[in-house]
């Protein structure tokens, strides 16, 4: 009897504690965010998680920052596993994947405080193009971005140019200019390189052939047919003038360290693959600088410098319910720190009051090539695509075959892969 | 009479008259099960993913043979299976050769052999990894190889890893250059076998050095050939790391050192086609299967 009386108070004590803990375990959320590593954004990211924790203590926040070369294939291995994040950023030419898998959760204007998209946007001076698949928005932008020239000034001044002055505006005037700043052995092999391409990454170099070729006129894939057109006069023009610049003019070339590291070990004195995120860089790297446009090709069609790109800050559409609301009122408060994460990282959300702050003439150099920049196209299968035209490349520069013999087959490749892609993707998407 | 007490049947097969094949089965056991669920499992999971469109995001669909269908038409299976061919043949005869020659040297008595032959086993040592990247440095083109070569014809720089030619011809001579030693030790280990008073005998005959090399020691040395034969094949049929290292640009310049290994991690991870890499790993284990066959079935007629 005794034993009975005891038993049914720590029932009630344990049902009693329960039923107190429930509700509050019910609307307790851990949010799961990764971001890929940008190191001067990385303190920046732990002190917003930790202010918006102290705002929400329901929402616990689980960050952690991946290297950004293992990043895309980590993020999706995981999403492959099922223990993908709620929150996560990437870049925009590799979105498309993602939509087409059905990964992308569309934005919740409600869960992000906005009344609907023009009241989100009415807040931003662009960067969407990006994000948006088929009329609709699946994340916000944590950074927009566009590559311009930077000079060494002391190895332009060395040579009797003015990094300003003197800077090409057209493509036809850079072997020139680069050949004056390049140093070289006896027999004839650069020592330091006047300019270079960065070659070896894919991201630069589908940034460049995209933007060359809109200054051409053309454009290296149609995003809404996937179809590659650069087998045309455009194409074959501007990798003319690649391949020349390596072959003929010995100026560079895939086979060098990437322009990017070398201009900061100063072995390049002209390097056109960093953002404005590289001012800080030049700094750190004790490099007096000077930040031009990217020259146009003498006859081009279109006055537009580097294409833009865009990473995006989404939500797991996998998540559950009251994890994509929470997930969503994390992006809106991320995104409303653009002034923090400029000053800090240089990273720049398309917000007029981020805008700004950008007075200096360096600055304004970025956002007046922003505004001409378009997006370069956002294609599933964009890995195979970019593989298969560097390859290519390398053919012609380092395999020596004349571009003429080399386009029309890596057209129909990029083609092939294009449409065995875009099937897929439309199967998977039905 | 009180009835005997029931045995259980554990207790039953451990005592029978077969006990002695349970025990052992029992030790075996958890061999058996690493084997099968870190070898076995994997080989078939990896055939299963090979029938299938995968492409990490989605599920994967069944596609029966297609992918090996579509690999007899994939031009960079194509480019990958050539190029491993030719290493394959610059991996394995020539290593075959080298590491013979130097086993046969090392056999003869002669001074500081010991301190020679420690030297010449070094570059056994380090990783494959550490290897590559030690070569790779070494084969830059303003490095230090080029240096020497500089010294005959004035060179300041050549393209070792960054030419369609040379790139693929120095990954064969970086690899030749870390295994011969290690295949140096078995042959000596072979001839170590071969009865000195064969070879005595033959040269009180009055037979040369050759003869006695052609007639006594390289008939005694066709287990060690065999053994060396497949192990350098299935070895070169594997290389991965060398091209992954080597290279600025992993199979590169133009894909002339991508091999099979390396088409799996391109299609795997950098494509993200999991059913392809998965077709063309099944391709190399069915060829490095089939080498290995051959070469055990010639040693048994021998």
């Amino acid at each position: 009897m005794q034993l009975r009386r005891i038993a049914r108070s720590v029932f009630t004590v344990i049902g009693l504690v329960a039923g107190l803990l429930s509700p509050a375990m019910a609307q307790s959320v851990t949010l799961k965010i990764w971001m890929h590593e940008h190191p001067p954004r990385i303190a920046i990211d732990r002190a917003i998680v930790s202010e918006f924790e102290k705002a929400n203590p329901d929402i616990k926040i689980q960050y952690d920052v991946l290297g950004a070369a293992e990043y895309s294939t980590k993020l999706l291995t995981a999403f492959a596993s099922g223990s993908g994040p709620d929150v996560f950023n990437q870049t925009a030419s590799l979105l498309a994947a993602y939509y087409s898998s059905r990964i992308l959760a569309p934005v919740d204007y409600a869960a992000l405080g906005y009344a609907d998209e023009k009241d989100m946007l009415s807040k931003y001076t662009g960067g969407f193009a990006g994000i948006r698949f088929q009329g609709k928005l699946y994340g916000l932008p944590t950074e927009v971005s566009n590559y311009a020239c930077y000079t060494n000034n002391a190895y332009w001044r060395e040579v009797g140019l003015d990094p300003v002055k003197d800077f090409p505006k057209t493509w036809e005037e850079m072997p020139a200019i680069a050949e004056k700043l390049t140093k070289r052995d006896a027999n004839g092999v650069p020592r330091r390189r006047g300019f270079d391409f960065n070659w070896p990454s894919a991201g630069a170099y589908w940034l460049t052939i995209n933007s060359l070729m809109h200054q051409r006129g053309g454009n290296l894939i149609d995003e809404e047919s996937y179809t590659a057109t650069f087998n045309n006069p455009a194409g074959q023009r501007m990798m003319q003038f690649f391949v020349d610049l390596v072959n003929k003019h010995k100026l560079g070339g895939p086979q060098y360290t990437d322009s990017r590291t070398d201009f900061l070990g100063g072995n390049v004195a002209t390097d056109c693959s960093f953002g404005i995120w590289g001012i800080p860089q030049m700094k750190d790297a004790k490099i007096d600088y000077t930040v031009r446009p990217l020259p146009r090709f003498a006859d081009a069609a279109s006055d537009n410098g580097f294409d833009a790109y865009g990473y995006y800050m989404m939500v797991n559409s996998r998540s559950p319910s009251a994890t994509q609301k929470a997930a969503w009122k994390f992006v809106r408060y991320y995104t409303d720190q653009g002034a923090r994460l400029f000053k800090g990282a240089g990273l720049y959300v398309p917000r007029p009051e981020v805008a700004a702050l950008a007075t200096d003439a360096d600055s304004k150099i970025f956002f007046d090539e922003l505004a001409k920049a378009k997006f370069s196209p956002r294609v599933v299968g964009y890995a195979q695509v970019v593989d298969l035209l560097m390859r290519g490349r390398d053919r012609m520069m380092q395999g020596g075959e004349p571009v003429a013999s080399v386009l029309p087959g890596l057209e129909d490749d990029v083609n092939a892969v294009l449409k065995r892609e875009r099937a897929r993707a439309e199967a998977m998407r039905k | 009479m009180p009835a005997a007490p029931r045995r259980g049947w554990v207790a039953t097969w451990f005592s029978g008259p077969r006990r002695h094949q349970w025990w052992g089965l029992a030790f075996v056991l958890p061999v058996v099960v690493f084997f099968a669920v870190f070898s076995v499992f994997p080989v078939l999971f990896g055939f299963a993913i090979s029938l299938t469109d995968y492409s990490l995001l989605d599920p994967p669909e069944f596609v029966g043979l297609d992918n090996y269908r579509n690999l007899l038409g994939d031009k960079l299976f194509i480019t990958a299976l050539g190029n491993t061919l030719l290493f394959v043949l610059g991996a394995t005869v020539p290593v075959w050769a080298m590491s013979l020659t130097s086993a046969v040297l090392f056999d003869q008595a002669f001074r500081g052999k010991l301190w020679l032959k420690t030297i010449f086993f070094l570059p056994v040592l380090p990783p494959i990894v550490v290897v590559g990247v030690v070569w790779r440095m070494l084969l830059h083109p303003n490095g230090v190889m080029t240096a020497f070569v500089g010294l005959f014809n004035g060179a300041t720089e050549v393209p070792w890893l960054a030419s369609t030619v040379l790139a693929p011809l120095a990954m064969v001579a970086v690899h030749d250059w870390s295994v011969v030693p290690f295949f140096m030790m078995i042959w000596l280990a072979g001839l170590a076998g071969v009865s000195p008073e064969l070879r005595e005998a033959a040269r009180i005959d009055g037979a040369t050095a050759w003869r006695v090399f052609w007639h006594i020691d390289l008939p005694a040395l066709r287990a060690t050939a065999v053994f060396v034969a497949a192990l350098s094949s299935i070895n070169a049929f594997q290389t991965f790391a060398l091209q992954y290292v080597m290279t600025a640009d992993p199979g590169g310049p133009a894909n002339s050192t991508l091999v099979l290994g390396l088409l799996v991690l391109k299609y795997g991870f950098q494509y993200f086609r999991m059913g392809d890499a998965a077709a063309v790993s099944v391709v190399m284990f069915v060829m490095i299967l089939s080498v290995t066959a051959v070469q055990l079935r010639f040693n048994r007629r021998g």
